[in-house]
């Protein structure tokens, strides 16, 4: 991009003044994300207590917090249950998601308008999302509850029950965040030409198989890269499991994230708590990066 | 300010106290009311607290110009003395931010605060099963210094005057007193459809297996559930526990080896948890217990095995159940009758910048006028000071529906000086206090045999006190 | 639609429960006599004092990553340095940690530094959400801004950043624009942070409501009230930015 009679250099400068630009955005970031990233990996190397603030400086047992992971029931129990609510949260918020874009998808100004309405939920801050749902899932003030119980359907609390916690926990959260796929999926959908659609129904194809054979390749990059965020945030539930089920029946809806927050907030394990986050961290990395490259092969094969 | 004077000696100043927010009253009749007061009782329950204050330094306010921020757990007591705040912020020109955050919530904020030695709170509580970490940490300020001024704590403050019990578990090794506690909870039991009990042709139950029978006789009946608790169960549980002859460690606060999966401690937590399950109402292994409260004055359940100071208020003005309640003694198991006993206390923590003025806070909330008035005008009975516990009418005032509560709770507190109680001082304690709550959870919502679920409690705890750095 | 009644139902419930009156708070009749008391009684105590936090809180934060961010999110589009592929890559990174592993250091850092329970030390953490929120969209939307009219500018003989302000940052208010409320509404919404780094100077208004949190009949009412209150904001800001919104999400969300 040098046009003739531009002055030698100048291409250098440019670099330069737009170099300066960028520099504090990466001295900020270095210093708040290198800094204490660093900071976590060598605490996670400390039995670190503040009840006994000597333990920062313990580098006796250097990977003794991860050798009591690896051992600790809890600590491997939490991995499962965060699977368990990943996998379930994403697959509900994608097909959810979809669902609904499918049906908002057309121009109207009527549709454009409800659309707006249902980003409510997942704008809504964290914690009131948790307290409007702690109040569904109390039977004594559920409104839910108590029209099951009017009809003759009394239903047994949801959160107290080891086995439907976890769902009560995933349908809140993806009535939380299926608006984002909604989001992505909708612009995906308004960006497929129409004349392969066209063409299709012309020759007789039903919707089933338009939307097998155009519409879903179409929009399946999007609904990858959708799925890839959402399962990353999931890892980071926090408000909903603080307010309603603090981990519990027993230890059913406690994920690493949660007992991490346990470990180090509530006990002041800041070695382990730290060496807990460091495996988090690291295990998110592999996994995006694993389904990066699993998209990219299937796209290849596409 | 009004001028608190003890009821019962001087009638004729009692129609002031039903005015309670009149501080319209000037110097000077405030210092006559403070002398002749005085000399009308002899000083002996009149004079501490805030006339102390009034009289020590005349017209200006003491503490204007400085902000108190107190918390403390949704307890009874800190709820109600919210109420009076008012009242102090007025006598001495301090601001006091409060709030009263629930149980667990509170100890989580306050402990992650107090790890930082922080100067955010100037009055906290130290609550009952984190005070051997929180004072063996040296996190909060000794009080001694406070007390034994007596510039800083006139002698009719009566410091002594605390059941001994009670400050005991306060101090730290060496004797020091770091908290005034606020209050004695025992666990007893109370009943709030005693009738559904009689009407069965039963009485209050005296021992486990009379708890079981009692539970078949009366469950549902009238839609009402047999049994309800809340689910702190390394505070509920630890009584079943010991009265089936198990125990949390084998010997505090020595030998901290848990045994929690002796035969015992098995065989308690499944009596325990089938309590819950069989007659317990909808959810209640997610039942906090303010919850349990509501559940109870409510009448929507039965029996509760609780703190005293929750189930005194099936007796208040505002409960449904307020004539057919009733209490009794915790049972006995077949080894023994153990009723839990705690103390939660007013402490300064060690990083406040505000202490004189924090002593004074708590000098006031623990003052024996207002403490009187408290019981007088709120009905609130779970307290600590001897000389108010031996008053006629506050026995009275524990009568309820004919049982003398006040018996039941001082028999409590002579069993619990017997020592079971050492295992709550242990530092380490909160850790395998949540073990518990998991192993009671998992075992009442049947994702685990009792067998296994203490195993897994004491594997555990282990490992906890391990990571704590504690050699066993 | 029906969906959006059915969808919207667990928000409507408890907007309507923020103004019916205490004892009734659990009542089933549609009909009641709406009350402020909830609200009202609301204005005691620390409530108001953590709102004005998460205002002052909220705004700081953005304008701070905007500061920052908007010039490196220019410079990154309009550069070619050879590192761009791995900052794109560390911007991704810190989006995927999850929040503990950002508390962790930072809280004990703070102790030093005596940044706990302050408004900036607030300020500072979000930088770790919002700096690369605000570089890896305004990067799209100045993507999006033609370069002729900047090349046209520089033959002139003007300096980058002059064009920057006269000609590219105009062109991508309207992204400017979507950015800082997204960045605000983050800010708003955090919980985590706050809930460990704050106390009572510093206290927000998601936390606050927390201090709410116990079971009796009427402080049901104070909790819809306290809750409505804090998605207010939000919700205005959205709807003020909707359309904006749509395609600032997508625009961020999609990969360049």
């Amino acid at each position: 991009m040098a046009p003739i009679g531009k002055p030698a250099g100048w291409e250098a400068k440019r670099s330069q003044a737009l170099a300066l630009g960028l520099a504090p955005a990466l001295v900020v970031l270095t210093v708040i994300t290198l800094g204490p990233a660093v900071y976590l990996v060598v605490t996670s190397l400390t039995p670190l207590n503040l009840v006994n603030p000597q333990s920062a400086l313990d580098f006796s047992h250097p990977l003794g917090n991860y050798r009591d992971a690896l051992t600790d029931t809890r600590f491997l129990n939490s991995v499962w249950v965060q699977i368990e609510l990943s996998v379930a949260t994403v697959v509900l918020q994608i097909a959810a998601g979809l669902a609904t874009a499918l049906l908002l998808n057309a121009h109207s100004r009527f549709l454009e308008a409800i659309r707006t309405a249902f980003l409510i939920p997942m704008v809504l801050p964290p914690i009131v999302v948790a307290i409007i749902w702690k109040v569904i899932y109390t039977p004594d003030v559920s409104p839910v509850h108590r029209a099951l119980a009017a009809l003759g359907l009394p239903l047994a609390s949801l959160i107290a029950n080891a086995d439907s916690a976890i769902w009560a926990i995933v349908v809140a959260d993806s009535w939380e965040w299926f608006p984002f796929t909604m989001l992505m999926t909708l612009a995906a959908l308004q960006m497929i030409p129409s004349e392969p659609i066209e063409a299709a129904t012309i020759d007789g194809a039903s919707r089933l198989q338009l939307f097998r054979y155009i519409v879903l390749p179409y929009i399946r990059p999007t609904l990858v890269v959708c799925a890839l965020f959402r399962l990353i945030d999931s890892i980071k539930a926090f408000p909903l499991i603080y307010v309603l089920t603090n981990g519990g029946p027993g230890t059913a809806t406690e994920v690493t994230n949660y007992y991490g927050f346990q470990q180090a907030f509530n006990f002041s394990y800041w070695g382990y708590g730290s060496a807990i986050a460091t495996m988090m961290v690291a295990g998110v990395f592999m996994l995006s990066s694993i389904i990066g490259r699993l998209d990219q092969r299937l796209g290849d094969n596409a | 300010m009004r001028k608190p004077v003890d009821q019962s000696k001087t009638p004729c100043i009692a129609d002031d106290q039903h005015k309670p927010h009149d501080s319209s009253l000037s110097l000077t009749r405030r210092r006559l009311l403070a002398g002749g007061a005085a000399a009308a009782v002899g000083g002996a329950t009149a004079a501490s607290g805030f006339p102390y204050i009034s009289r020590a330094r005349a017209a200006d306010k003491p503490l204007s110009g400085t902000t108190l921020n107190v918390s403390c757990w949704s307890a009874p007591y800190p709820k109600y003395l919210a109420d009076y705040i008012p009242e102090f912020e007025h006598a001495t020109g301090a601001k006091v931010n409060y709030e009263t955050p629930s149980f667990p919530i509170y100890n989580q904020r306050i402990d992650i605060e107090l790890s930082t030695r922080g100067t955010a709170y100037d009055v906290l509580n130290i609550t009952f099963i984190y005070a051997g970490r929180w004072i063996g940490a040296g996190w909060f300020e000794p009080l001694d210094g406070f007390i034994n001024d007596p510039k800083k704590t006139p002698a009719e403050w009566d410091a002594g005057d605390f059941l001994g019990g009670t400050t005991a578990t306060m101090k730290d090794s060496k004797g020091q007193l770091y908290g005034i506690p606020w209050i004695a909870d025992v666990i007893m039991a109370g009943a709030a459809r005693a009738d559904l009990i009689h009407k069965a042709g039963k009485k209050m139950p005296d021992t486990f297996d009379e708890v079981t029978d009692v539970m078949k006789a009366v469950h549902n009946k009238d839609n009402v559930p047999g049994f309800i608790i809340d689910n702190h169960y390394g505070w509920t549980w630890i009584p079943w526990l010991q009265g089936f002859g198990g125990n949390v460690f084998r010997d505090p606060p020595g030998d901290l080896m848990p045994t929690l999966d002796t035969p015992e401690a098995i065989a308690a937590a499944d009596f325990f948890a089938n309590l819950l399950t069989s007659y317990g109402p909808n959810g209640v292994i997610s039942y906090t217990y303010d919850q349990v409260v509501a559940a109870l004055k409510q009448g929507r359940a039965n029996y509760s095995p609780n703190n005293q100071t929750f189930l005194v208020q099936m007796g208040a003005s505002d409960s449904k159940v307020a004539s057919t309640c009733d209490f009794s003694l915790f049972p006995a198991g077949p080894k023994g009758r153990f009723p839990a006993v705690s103390t939660h206390a007013w402490g300064i923590p060690i990083g406040s910048k505000n202490k004189d003025a924090a002593w004074e806070f708590i000098k006031w909330a623990m003052s024996k006028e207002l403490i009187a008035r408290m019981v007088r005008e709120k009905g609130y009975t779970s307290i600590t000071r001897r000389s108010l516990i031996e008053q006629p009418d506050f026995r009275q005032k524990l009568m309820i529906n004919g049982r003398d509560v006040a018996r039941i709770y001082l028999d409590t507190v002579e069993l619990g000086a017997k020592g079971y109680m050492k295992y709550r001082t242990v530092p380490v304690y909160p850790q395998v206090d949540k073990e518990i709550d998991i192993a009671i959870q998992n075992i009442a919502s049947k994702q685990k045999s009792a067998s296994d679920a203490m195993k897994q409690a004491q594997a555990n705890s282990l490992t906890q006190l391990r990571r704590s750095g504690i050699k066993l | 639609m029906t969906l959006l009644a059915i969808v919207l139902f667990p928000f409507l419930w408890m907007l309507q429960m923020s103004f019916r009156p205490n004892d009734d708070i659990m009542g089933y009749s549609v009909r009641f006599v709406p009350t402020m008391q909830n609200y009202l009684s609301l204005w005691t105590g620390n409530f108001p004092k953590s709102f004005a936090n998460s205002v002052a809180v909220s705004s700081s934060s953005t304008v701070l990553s905007l500061l920052i961010g908007v010039p490196a999110a220019y410079a990154l589009s309009r550069g070619r340095f050879r590192r761009r592929r791995a900052i794109a890559m560390w911007i991704l990174a810190t989006r995927m940690a999850p929040p503990i592993a950002f508390t962790i250091p930072f809280f004990l850092a703070y102790r030093y530094l005596h940044l706990i329970d302050t408004v900036a030390g607030l300020v500072i953490i979000y930088l770790t959400f919002n700096l690369a929120l605000v570089i890896w969209m305004m990067q799209g939307f100045f993507n999006s801004v033609p370069r002729q009219l900047e090349e046209a500018a520089w033959i002139d003989g003007c300096t980058v950043w002059g064009t920057f302000r006269r000609i590219a940052l105009p062109l991508a208010a309207p992204g400017l624009a979507a950015t800082a409320v997204l960045c605000f509404i983050l800010s708003w919404n955090d919980f985590f942070f706050a809930l460990i780094l704050t106390r009572t100077s510093a206290m927000t208004a998601p936390v606050a409501i927390v201090n709410f949190m116990q079971y009796e009949g009427w402080e049901w009412g104070k909790i819809a009230a306290a809750g409505t209150l804090v998605m207010l904001p939000v919700l205005v800001f959205t709807f003020l930015v909707r359309t904006y919104l749509v395609r600032g999400l997508t625009a961020g969300g999609l990969k360049e």
